[in-house]
């Protein structure tokens, strides 16, 4: 079969989900994109809104500071866990792997209802810590701050586990070994070579907790009991509720515009870790 | 420090990772081993370990008609857009592969790319479009959004599929005179069988499980997970324990069988 009719067949069988994903993904996009520079003529008038009213500032401060913070936690407990699960014997890697892997699989709304029966006012710790009398009345674990960050780290925690665990279990071992025989110890094997050849991937992995966090909507909306709000539940007010479609398309741009960097970033990690 | 001491202090340490580690994943399975039991409580409140066991939430979730009514329309639309996407991204992933294209890889990268904008922009962006062209709240509207979000797995695994496939006995099938329905029927369809079984498998529980783009543009049309996170908002109900311990089986039987499909064709 010739080249230029090997191109043509193939196109054929290309285009029906191309044009279906134009139609149905790049031109509404496109459109929202056009949307958010529109009143009607061309105008900078929506981003401008965002940066001048500071209740936007704020959910966009809320978001940064939260996806930080479950991004540093996810490294923190994150990093450890792949550690422990590369040392263990291949047959015992799988097993913890697949516990790893599992919860990943379980609906979002799941895990994150799980958590107000863990933690909520009449949740099982609480009612635990009031038995026992060490806590007089419950403590407020979720809807606030705090609830949000354990519902996504809970989530989260997964793409930063398995990446990680990947480059541990691929750490040549001639590298350990050189530096043993010319005496380092454990501890200067760990800082200066297996550390520093994890490197990339605990960045990697800590980018994609980041950028998933920033549009996390579920989380956010049933941990935070309403006080606490990310981009994401914003544009479900700016949707749903006022509705302002000009400004909730220049929101989404920009939550666009940071997600596309940070997946950039992180694909320039990717290609460095291999 | 003496041989001795060093390790008695690294067993100390390699102790403190273990238990340390055994934490963490207790934290990431609390929620499974919380949900399960608590969907067969007997108690009408939150209340763990579980006074007693009863399938009084089981009842009421099969006795609701509302909550029949969203599984009936989370099944229908699942089915419907993992089959379009399946069509639609198998084909597709059959043309990349097979083509010399120097497009290709543009054209891969555009039809992951849902997997990579956050859900809530694409439910933003499709709102938009389906409010001017009037399918919010119409099942189309559903089924487009959903098919959208289920293309990219079906790609990832299908263009797997197709690579691993060796060109040449279809070009052997080409030059003895095969025909081109003949060479898909019987000899690319029982070849690639699994992984399309698995592409759509995937693409179901996407559909299935999907709540961010259904919220903005159901309308008033109800489905599982849109339902659950209503009334996760508004109140608790152990009614939900159930429906999510049935989610849980859902998908692990899923992942199973997309594991079980895997394997066999290896």
């Amino acid at each position: 079969m010739s080249n230029a009719r090997k191109r043509r067949t193939s196109f054929v069988f290309v285009t029906p989900l191309l044009v279906s994903m134009i139609l149905a993904f790049n031109v509404p996009l496109i459109l929202m994109f056009a949307l958010s520079f529109t009143n009607p003529g061309f105008t900078f008038e929506h981003y401008e809104t965002l940066v001048a009213q500071p209740i936007y500032m704020k959910v966009l401060g809320n978001t940064i500071r939260i996806a930080v913070i479950a991004t540093v936690v996810c490294a923190v407990i994150g990093y450890p866990l792949a550690y422990w699960i590369s040392s263990l014997r291949p047959k015992h890697q799988v097993i913890m792997i697949a516990f790893v892997v599992i919860p990943f699989w379980v609906s979002i709304l799941v895990r994150t209802y799980a958590w107000i029966v863990v933690l909520g006012n009449a949740g099982i710790l609480n009612s635990f810590l009031v038995d026992i009398g060490l806590l007089e009345k419950p403590a407020r674990f979720i809807y606030n701050e705090l609830g949000v960050i354990i519902g996504t780290t809970n989530i989260l925690l997964p793409f930063l586990v398995l990446p990680l665990y990947a480059s541990m279990t691929k750490i040549d071992q001639r590298l350990i070994q050189a530096g043993e025989s010319l005496g380092a110890t454990k501890t200067q094997i760990f800082a200066k070579i297996f550390f520093p050849l994890t490197l990339p991937a605990l960045g990697a992995g800590s980018l994609l907790v980041f950028m998933l966090t920033l549009g996390f909507f579920v989380t956010p909306a049933i941990l935070g009991g309403g006080r606490v709000s990310m981009i994401a539940n914003l544009l479900d007010i700016l949707i749903n509720s006022l509705p302002k479609w000009e400004l909730a398309s220049a929101v989404s741009i920009i939550l666009l515009a940071a997600t596309l960097g940070c997946f950039w970033i992180y694909r320039r990690l990717d290609t460095l870790r291999s | 420090m003496t041989n001795n001491d060093k390790s008695i202090g690294e067993r100390v340490l390699k102790i403190a990772l273990a238990v340390f580690s055994f934490l963490v994943l207790f934290f990431l399975f609390l929620p499974i081993l919380v949900v399960i039991p608590m969907s067969f409580s007997s108690a009408s409140a939150l209340e763990f370990p579980p006074p007693g066991f009863s399938f009084r939430w089981y009842q009421a979730l099969f006795s609701d008609k509302n909550w029949m009514e969203a599984m009936r329309n989370s099944f229908i639309i699942a089915a419907v857009s993992s089959t379009l996407a399946l069509i639609l991204g198998a084909l597709a992933a059959y043309g990349l592969v097979r083509s010399g294209n120097r497009f290709v890889g543009i054209l891969e990268s555009n039809f992951i790319a849902p997997l990579i904008v956050p859900p809530v922009v694409t439910g933003v962006a499709l709102y938009i479009v389906f409010g001017y062209v009037g399918l919010l709240g119409t099942f189309g509207g559903l089924i487009i959004g959903h098919t959208v979000l289920a293309v990219p797995y079906v790609i990832l695994v299908m263009v797997v599929a197709v690579r691993a496939f060796d060109y040449r006995i279809e070009q052997v099938a080409y030059s003895m005179g095969a025909s081109w329905v003949t060479i898909a029927r019987r000899i690319m369809l029982p070849n690639i069988l699994p992984s399309l079984l698995a592409a759509w498998l995937f693409a179901f529980i996407t559909s299935f499980d999907e709540v961010i783009v259904t919220w903005f543009v159901s309308g008033a049309i109800p489905t599982i997970p849109k339902k659950m996170f209503n009334e996760l908002i508004i109140e608790i109900n152990p009614t939900i324990t159930a429906i999510a311990s049935l989610l849980i089986i859902f998908s692990t039987i899923g992942v199973w069988i997309f594991a079980t499909l895997m394997n066999r064709k290896e």
